[in-house]
């Protein structure tokens, strides 16, 4: 049973996920809004540039918004404050009674959360890329799309939770999620393809780890097949992993003597 | 309305009471929306102008919509609690007071990270907006009846969960119309653009009042103010008739 937890815990929020059925609906209802309108904005930029923005063409720049959006849309944006809240209020203290660790049945419950919702989206991003884009640049770098994605989420849940572990000594990550957000919008590529942003930018993009979590599975999808992305992507997740641990733990051991 | 003035001086000195956590937050939303701007400036640089939009219309577009959604959010924070608070039956405590419901409902919160919009919204108008008299009075104007929209039209959503029973459809119609309000209208085209104006009025909320700054209308300006008036009217007609079927929650504090 112990080796099994994982499982379990994915399971157990897999099945509450499609048992709120409203709550799909108003993930993909946003997804579609926002693939849509960023999708129309690339198109129209292309357009306006010959055809073509930092060598992605009007269905490349489709597809990897939808992308970018599925891997973006199917979390909870805002996990970063619900995490600082468990911590602050001392609700967390409660899950350090479990003989598991509460870094791994947090991090397996959200990405249960996420798993259905970014099926969703990825699927429904496929057909309204094919509708509004065309077909895709290169079919065969589809199959890339997949593994990318579920690394990104993962790299993601996992960043927010070590993000969110400042809680443990500020007792509090309130609106730090606007924050993080932003750098996966920007610096992470979810709104706009690396290549577009300045060399030095790009650079600086490139070398940090919000562009595993959006970048990789967009470029993919958008008909680049670069198999180191995904070797970079599961480097980041290491570190991310690692990371968050060692926050956890550290946090772990001070609220136990602190007090919840 | 002596009452109503004396709830919006608790709330503000409720927030007021930490400033240190006021200037923490405000300043969080504020390199939020820089991050925004960030985004708009790379893309302008790389792609030029999209059908008559530049980079200063864009930001223009964008000050007068995290100035009103300043106002709104920050100032009228329980605009958007309209929906939980209604489908979780907490909204006893407003109910019992002598005046009306909504009104003490909006002015009773403020929202400290949102008051960070309005601050951002008023400096990039100042450093980006080419102020002059005529335009500082235009934005004000139009900043106001947006903001007036943007609350009917939160409340107005918020509301089905007095028929629904969920809250779901008021946040999703709350983050659509900031969301494609944050682009500029002609982005749209057909049936979407139709609904921008009508259904979602996303585009009143932000292109409408960045054109009127730009170049003033008076057609599009009565429109603006039609839209407003519309919209809180129907906010404040939906809350009131809602509050028939409203079933109680027993939860006392949360309003």
């Amino acid at each position: 049973m112990r080796r099994r937890w994982p499982a379990t815990v994915v399971r157990t929020a897999v099945q509450r996920v499609l048992a709120e059925r409203g709550g799909l609906v108003v993930t993909l209802v946003f997804y579609v809004l926002v693939a849509s309108v960023l999708s129309s904005l690339w198109r129209l930029s292309a357009a306006a540039n010959g055809g073509s923005v930092a060598g992605y063409g009007a269905a490349a720049l489709t597809w990897y918004v939808a992308t970018t959006e599925a891997c973006t849309v199917s979390l909870n944006i805002r996990l970063i404050a619900d995490i600082g809240r468990d911590i602050g209020s001392g609700a967390l203290a409660v899950e350090l009674l479990r003989p598991v660790s509460v870094l791994g049945v947090r991090v397996a419950a959200e990405l249960g959360r996420v798993l259905p919702r970014l099926a969703l989206c990825l699927a429904t991003g496929a057909v309204l890329a094919s509708l509004v884009g065309g077909a895709p640049p290169r079919p065969a770098a589809l199959v890339w799309v997949l593994p990318s994605a579920l690394v990104a989420v993962t790299a993601n849940v996992v960043a927010q939770h070590a993000f969110a572990g400042a809680a443990f000594w500020l007792r509090d990550a309130g609106s730090a999620w606007f924050l993080y957000s932003k750098f996966t919008f920007v610096l992470g590529g979810m709104l706009i393809p690396l290549q577009v942003l300045p060399g030095w930018l790009h650079g600086v993009a490139s070398a940090l780890p919000f562009s595993a979590m959006a970048y990789a599975p967009g470029r993919f999808a958008s008909g680049h097949i670069e198999p180191w992305l995904l070797v970079q992507q599961l480097g980041w997740l290491a570190a991310l992993t690692v990371g968050a641990s060692a926050v956890f733990a550290a946090g772990e051991r001070r609220l136990q003597v602190v007090g919840g | 309305m002596r009452a109503l003035l004396a709830t919006i001086r608790n709330a503000f000195a409720e927030v007021l009471a930490n400033p240190r956590s006021l200037i923490a937050q405000m300043t969080v939303m504020i390199v939020n929306d820089v991050a925004w701007v960030l985004f708009w400036l790379l893309f302008f640089h790389r792609v030029g102008a999209i059908r008559g939009w530049r980079s200063d219309d864009v930001l223009l577009l964008f000050a007068i919509i995290t100035s009103s959604a300043g106002i709104t959010l920050g100032v009228f924070a329980n605009a958007r609690a309209v929906g939980p608070l209604a489908a979780g039956g907490e909204l006893d405590a407003v109910l019992a007071l002598p005046v009306h419901p909504l009104a003490v409902l909006l002015v009773r919160r403020v929202e400290a990270v949102h008051l960070g919009d309005l601050a951002f919204g008023l400096v990039l108008f100042a450093v980006a907006g080419s102020p002059t008299p005529a335009r500082i009075a235009v934005f004000v104007g139009t900043v106001l009846a947006s903001a007036v929209l943007l609350t009917g039209f939160i409340v107005l959503i918020g509301s089905s969960a007095f028929l629904v029973g969920r809250s779901e459809a008021g946040e999703l119609g709350f983050n659509a119309v900031i969301m494609l309000g944050s682009y500029p209208v002609d982005v749209f085209a057909g049936a979407i653009k139709v609904t921008l104006y009508t259904v979602v009025p996303a585009a009143f909320v932000s292109s409408v009042p960045a054109r009127l700054v730009q170049h003033f209308q008076p057609g599009w300006a009565l429109a603006l103010v039609g839209a407003a008036v519309g919209f809180a009217g129907a906010g404040a007609l939906a809350f009131t008739r809602g509050l028939r079927r409203y079933t109680s929650g027993a939860v006392w504090i949360q309003a």
